[in-house]
């Protein structure tokens, strides 16, 4: 269970992909869950629960974490950006476009974290190699594809904003 | 359970005080929040200290490092002064899980989980590590050896915050590093974790050793019999005080008595070996 209701309330303040928010959490409650039921935010998945897998993986402050295992009390004066911010007017990122073209998205529930980690290397590394990719993902668990695809995905996004 | 967010070390303190043993240091969370989930912990107050800006600095006053306990691996890993005269600590805080912990897991949460596997600790214990702790009742100073009493036991009071860790530079004749060793690459224990600190005279003799140890049945420890195999040696080639010293560290991690003990033993003696060479081949002069 994400929210449990029994717990003392902490009341927040944070910008979420742009927009400032302001509401009540409980004590134990996780970003992940604070994301997904109360600002409706389902991007970023629940699956391992324990920070291992990577699939719940927000950037705050720039920096990928893992939601599933990080208070929500402790967010005042962050900013958190998921999935859902990152393409503007409806518009895919790069890195989303070049995810569409090499087909590195399969059952998909691996991909919004895989997203968000990718965007922030990008941000830190306009020009990645393979190897700084994979090391980058070393967090982030996928089943389907085996990598391959998503690797490819992210060189071809990074030369595609190269001069 | 109630959530207190403190803003300053006397707030902290403060809430320390009034909650005691009942009361959990939350930084980073990525121990602390997973315990709470699995329902291995049930604090009656997380006491946050996130939001403390004092203790998030890395600083250098009459040659000895002061970093700030809410410092995280990330910052640890990529920050320059680190990487340069404290490189084990570097390497060792880019092998903590994987980025996503590294963001936000703090040095003062890795020292204070003291977990046998705790990767900064043997980088920390061959930096000499002083630990400032501060409570209501005054401040006190206390090396990481003394603190670590234990695997996840510390000589910590429950009412005392750990406020920034002081580390002695590498000198300019030495070296050092950390090499780990975990089934997998990233967001995986040590099974063995090891630091090594070298200091070189001109004429190649080896002047200064620690060596320090984490994953086995221990909370991380130096292993002085080591040291002092490798002290006085020439660096020409020493292959044989190598061979020796890796010896003692399989012995000084205790008996086979599981397969991941046995392992351990076994893997020690070229763990040491791989990073000994890589840290003489860093001093100029000495690789001959």
């Amino acid at each position: 269970m994400l929210v449990q209701p029994s717990e003392r309330d902490v009341t927040i303040r944070l910008v979420v992909n742009d927009r400032a928010h302001q509401f009540d959490v409980d004590a134990g409650e996780t970003l992940l869950g604070a994301l997904r039921e109360r600002l409706g935010l389902t991007g970023p998945k629940e699956a391992c629960y324990e920070g291992e897998c990577g699939a719940c993986t927000v950037l705050v402050d720039g920096g990928p974490v893992a939601s599933c295992i990080l208070a929500a009390g402790s967010m005042s004066g962050r900013a958190v950006r998921t999935v859902e911010g990152l393409a503007r007017a409806a518009e895919l990122t790069t890195l989303q476009q070049a995810f569409v073209r090499h087909a590195a998205v399969q059952c998909g529930y691996c991909t919004p974290g895989v997203l968000m980690v990718l965007t922030a290397l990008l941000d830190e590394v306009p020009d990645p190699c393979e190897s700084d990719i994979r090391r980058a993902l070393a967090g982030n668990i996928c089943r389907c594809t085996g990598y391959q695809q998503i690797v490819e995905a992210a060189l071809d996004a990074a030369a595609s904003v190269q001069p | 359970m109630q959530f207190c967010r403190v803003r300053s070390v006397a707030e902290a303190v403060d809430e320390l005080s009034r909650w005691g043993t009942e009361g959990r240091i939350l930084a980073g969370g990525t121990d602390v929040m997973p315990q709470y989930l699995r329902g291995e912990q049930s604090p009656a107050a997380l006491i946050d200290i996130s939001g403390i800006d004092g203790l998030q600095g890395i600083s250098e006053v009459g040659g000895v490092t002061s970093i700030g306990a809410l410092v995280t691996m990330r910052r640890l890993a990529t920050a320059s002064l680190v990487q340069l005269r404290y490189p084990a600590l570097a390497q060792a805080a880019a092998l903590v899980g994987a980025w996503q912990t590294q963001t936000v897991a703090t040095l003062g949460g890795n020292i204070c989980s003291a977990a046998a596997t705790a990767d900064t600790l043997p980088a920390l214990l061959v930096a000499d590590a002083q630990l400032m702790l501060v409570s209501k009742s005054g401040r006190r100073r206390v090396s990481l050896e003394e603190l670590l009493e234990g695997p996840g036991v510390t000589a910590l009071r429950p009412t005392e915050l750990l406020r920034a860790v002081e580390v002695e530079p590498l000198g300019e004749r030495g070296a050092e590093g950390y090499v780990k060793v975990s089934r997998r690459s990233a967001m995986d224990l040590a099974v063995v974790g090891l630091a090594l600190r070298l200091s070189v005279t001109p004429s190649g003799v080896i002047s200064g050793v620690r060596i320090a140890l984490c994953g086995g049945a221990r909370a991380a420890h130096r292993v002085p019999t080591a040291e002092s195999l490798l002290l006085g040696s020439q660096l020409s080639g020493d292959i044989d005080v190598f061979g020796a010293v890796g010896e003692e560290l399989a012995r000084a991690v205790g008996p086979a008595v599981s397969p991941e003990a046995h392992y351990r033993r076994r893997v020690l003696r070229g763990l040491f070996d791989r990073l000994a060479r890589r840290c003489t081949a860093q001093i100029p002069g000495a690789s001959g």
